[in-house]
């Protein structure tokens, strides 16, 4: 009986330890969701909705919060239709070569270092305009947002029968309108909430603002060829500050960033079955 | 299904083929501008670009030089302490949710590892700064001088908890829910059948775990790579915990670099010196291509094997 | 001990709400083959699965009633499944091998895991001994550390065969092991099965009736989840007492 029940020891042995290390796998998350919590409120309760809407030297990141909303907006303005008709292609063709080798791409893109997207605008844009610049940090979101949209619409859009497809070939509809009129619009919610997926995604993003956005927390921005903010940019800077009111900032700003993307990713999250990050 | 290939363009392809082109033609104009502007830092040093551990930013032109050989390192070895600690994690995070949690709390564990893999890596950065360095420095660092003399004899006493150590354990936590989504897609497509061979031969739960677990080994070795790749690339909350100096030492309670937070760092200023960004652009280059060979080779071992597991 | 390898009372299995197997009263004399037949769906692979607690598997599955192992009550709380899958082999529709384990570790795996053999030798020899029995070793002897990819269908299925007869275990579930297989590899599967009744019971789930008669001593026959008759092969396929299994023989029921 003796090795039978060392068998059944380690049995019960790799259940706990599986348990244990999955437990403290998510323990950071909660960890954070609380530190952030604790840290950020206080700096909000004190300050006010001054803290959202005024400028950094109010105590506020009201320009920050300007800033974030604006790089994201520009980003699917330029980002989601090139995206959308490159997931289009991806999903029309999935087997031949440049269909293939797009797929490949673009999850290649999806898993490349921000930090070099940065440094390619700034390198194309930013240095022949002289400026950072919203455009600039707006381009280089765009860049990194695209293959999240692309990648979201064609899974979104394989999930449907083949066999709409034969209905409405056989009904002597052309390929454009199919794919754009009656494929698309069944696979709207995969669709949509892929795009706010990648948009929340990217409007978290920090090193791609680096050397482009510029950061501007004084004031509120000026328009999209001049510098602005951004929460995450923001955060960034004052925690590299050697003064505890600024990092006091740094947590409030951060719960304000946390709020966003939670309010956002949760209901999204919730709504479908997998994602792709 | 049979596609009759026309030769003329039709609506649907002069709508998409653009915007194809368009993305390609971005991928390719990244490694263009890559390329031109490290070219000036190869003319320069040659390969010692990466060869050597030197910084050297004067305002003179001539005495400058530059050798990223630490950042590299710092990159490669954060990964690794990264991976140590994100690999047992999802692997058992993968069986225990996928066999043991009732549904409920099953649900309730993927969406947790979900919002982790989409938390803003800034959000990790700040906690890493603020919490993590700290913890690690009165938590590890500190104890391991104290208790063990045998190792302090060889280094100092560290001066504050930034550190490779506290990189790699960040990224650790960054990079676990993304080897569990792998591992635990994986695992939940290994077929019914090995699993009942598996019990038949009157293996316990561990033991036929076990086996199974050797079944996903293509699935879980990919999950590893793209970690890595994942790992390598990230640049804030790294900078923010990594110490940002330039040792090439293998003490993992040394701060040193990352080649993306020395790009983070340095980059802003770069432009006083000459030589300076280029040598950044360099840096990126390497990056460049240690991400698309990883990638690759992370995305095509995991095709590969998704299209073997099916029966 | 009792007559028989296997005896169901009152056995009823649930999926979820579903019921599947519906008061099943069996008894599978020993060292005989017994087939269960029936048309796809009706339970017989549930039924399979309940001999060797497999179902235990299944989140969802629900068994009630008795289940006796050579007397012995497999589903009472003290029995340990682990134990009663040591005495019961199993061989299942699909060939399945483990790919990524050599064939000779394919065999050696549920023997080490259990501690059935003391040492390197007699590992070899049972696995020597358990190839030659499938009828396996003169084709795979000098590959031992191949994976099983390169086998024909048939073969990996034999090789499964090896790899439940290596434990020596009392009864062999096989669950329509002739189904993916082309028709050279089944004819030396069904020669095979009716070797290995000398040693060991057989229960052969089929879907073929054909088969049924070819290799069984005994047939039940199985419809919509309950027992519709049982008995000697010869007697059932000859004089069937219910309507509804003359029509399955018939081919009149898919």
């Amino acid at each position: 009986m003796y090795p039978f029940n060392l068998r059944k020891l380690k049995d019960l042995l790799f259940l706990v330890i599986t348990g244990i290390l999955s437990l403290l796998m998510i323990i950071p998350l909660l960890h954070i969701i609380f530190t952030v919590f604790v840290e950020g409120i206080g700096v909000i309760i004190r300050v006010g909705p001054i803290f959202v809407t005024g400028t950094l030297s109010d105590g506020g990141i009201g320009p920050a919060i300007a800033g974030t909303f604006i790089l994201t907006f520009l980003a699917s303005i330029i980002g989601i239709p090139i995206a959308f008709a490159v997931g289009v292609y991806a999903y029309e063709y999935p087997d031949s070569i440049i269909g293939r080798a797009t797929t490949a791409l673009l999850e290649i893109m999806l898993e490349f270092p921000t930090i070099l997207v940065g440094l390619f605008v700034t390198q194309i844009i930013v240095i022949p305009m002289g400026t950072y610049s919203a455009i600039a940090g707006a381009f280089s979101l765009a860049i990194i947002l695209m293959p999240y949209v692309a990648v979201y619409t064609k899974e979104a859009m394989s999930q449907i029968p083949f066999t709409f497809r034969e209905a409405a070939f056989g009904l002597g509809i052309s390929k454009i309108k199919t794919v754009f009129l009656i494929i698309a619009p069944i696979a709207k919610r995969g669709i949509l909430t892929g795009l706010l997926i990648s948009i929340a995604k990217v409007a978290g993003e920090t090193a791609p603002l680096l050397f482009t956005a510029g950061g501007l927390y004084q004031s509120y921005p000026q328009g999209i060829t001049n510098p602005v903010g951004a929460i995450p940019l923001l955060i960034y800077t004052l925690v590299q500050s050697p003064s505890p009111s600024d990092h006091a900032m740094a947590w409030g700003a951060s719960l304000v960033l946390l709020l966003i993307f939670l309010g956002v990713f949760i209901p999204l999250r919730l709504s479908i079955k997998e994602v792709k990050l | 299904m049979i596609k009759i290939k026309s030769v003329k363009m039709d609506a649907f392809d002069l709508i998409t083929y653009p915007a194809v082109f368009f993305v390609f033609l971005l991928f390719l104009w990244m490694l263009l501008v890559y390329f031109t502007n490290s070219l000036p830092a190869f003319q320069r040093e040659g390969l010692n670009v990466y060869l050597k551990n030197i910084w050297i930013a004067s305002e003179i032109p001539n005495k400058e030089y530059y050798g990223i050989l630490a950042a590299i390192w710092g990159s490669l070895y954060t990964s690794l302490i990264a991976l140590a600690i994100a690999l047992p994690l999802s692997i058992s995070y993968s069986i225990f949710v996928g066999d043991y949690l009732p549904r409920k709390f099953k649900e309730f564990m993927i969406i947790v590892s979900d919002i982790m893999a989409g938390l803003p890596t800034i959000i990790y950065g700040i906690w890493g700064a603020f919490f993590l360095v700290p913890f690690i420095k009165n938590w590890v660092m500190d104890p391991v001088y104290e208790y063990l003399p045998f190792i302090s004899k060889f280094s100092q006493k560290p001066a504050s908890g930034f550190s490779f150590l506290s990189a790699g354990v960040l990224l650790g936590i960054m990079i676990t829910p993304f080897i569990s989504a792998v591992v635990r897609e994986a695992y939940g497509m290994v077929p019914h059948t090995y699993r009942e061979a598996a019990y038949s031969l009157g293996l316990t739960k561990y033991e036929a775990t076990k086996i199974l677990m050797g079944y996903i080994k293509p699935a879980i070795i990919s999950g590893v790579i793209l970690g890595f790749g994942r790992a390598i690339g990230e640049t804030v909350a790294v900078s923010l915990v990594v110490g940002n100096a330039f040792n090439l030492s293998a003490n993992p309670f040394s701060p040193g670099y990352t080649i993306s937070s020395l790009i983070a760092t340095q980059y802003g200023n770069s432009f006083i010196y000459e030589h300076m960004t280029s040598v950044l652009y360099a840096a990126g280059l390497f990056l460049f291509f240690i991400g698309l060979i990883i990638n690759l080779l992370g995305i095509y071992l995991l095709r590969r094997w998704r299209k073997n597991v099916s029966l | 001990m009792s007559e028989f390898a296997i005896e169901t009372e009152d056995l009823n299995v649930y999926y979820g709400k579903n019921h599947v197997i519906k008061n099943m009263n069996l008894k599978i004399p020993k060292n005989t083959v017994f087939a269960i037949m029936g048309p796809s769906g009706c339970g017989k692979s549930t039924l399979l699965r309940s001999f060797n607690r497999l179902l235990d598997l299944n989140k969802i599955a629900r068994v009630q009633g008795s289940v006796k192992l050579f007397g012995e009550e497999i589903y009472s709380n003290n029995t340990d499944s682990i134990v009663i899958r040591k005495d019961v082999g199993m061989v299942f529709q699909y060939p399945n091998p483990f790919p990524h384990l050599t064939i000779y570790d394919n065999i050696a795996i549920g023997l080490k895991m259990n501690k059935l053999v003391k040492d390197k030798n007699e590992m070899d020899s049972r696995i020597e001994w358990s190839l030659k029995k499938a009828g396996l070793w003169d084709e795979v002897k000098d590959r031992l550390e191949d994976y099983p990819s390169n086998l024909s269908g048939g073969q990996k299925q034999r090789l499964v065969i090896a790899r439940a007869i290596a434990m020596k275990p009392k009864v062999i579930l096989m669950d329509e092991p002739t189904a993916n297989i082309d028709p050279v590899g089944s004819k030396k599967i069904e020669d095979l099965i009716f070797e290995l009744k000398k040693d060991y019971t057989v229960v052969l789930v089929t879907h073929t009736p054909a088969q049924a008669a070819r290799v069984s001593d005994y047939v039940a026959f199985i419809y919509m989840g309950e027992l519709v008759e049982t008995g000697k092969t010869g007697i059932i396929f000859t004089s069937p007492k219910s309507k509804t299994t003359e029509k399955y023989l018939m081919g009149e029921l898919v």
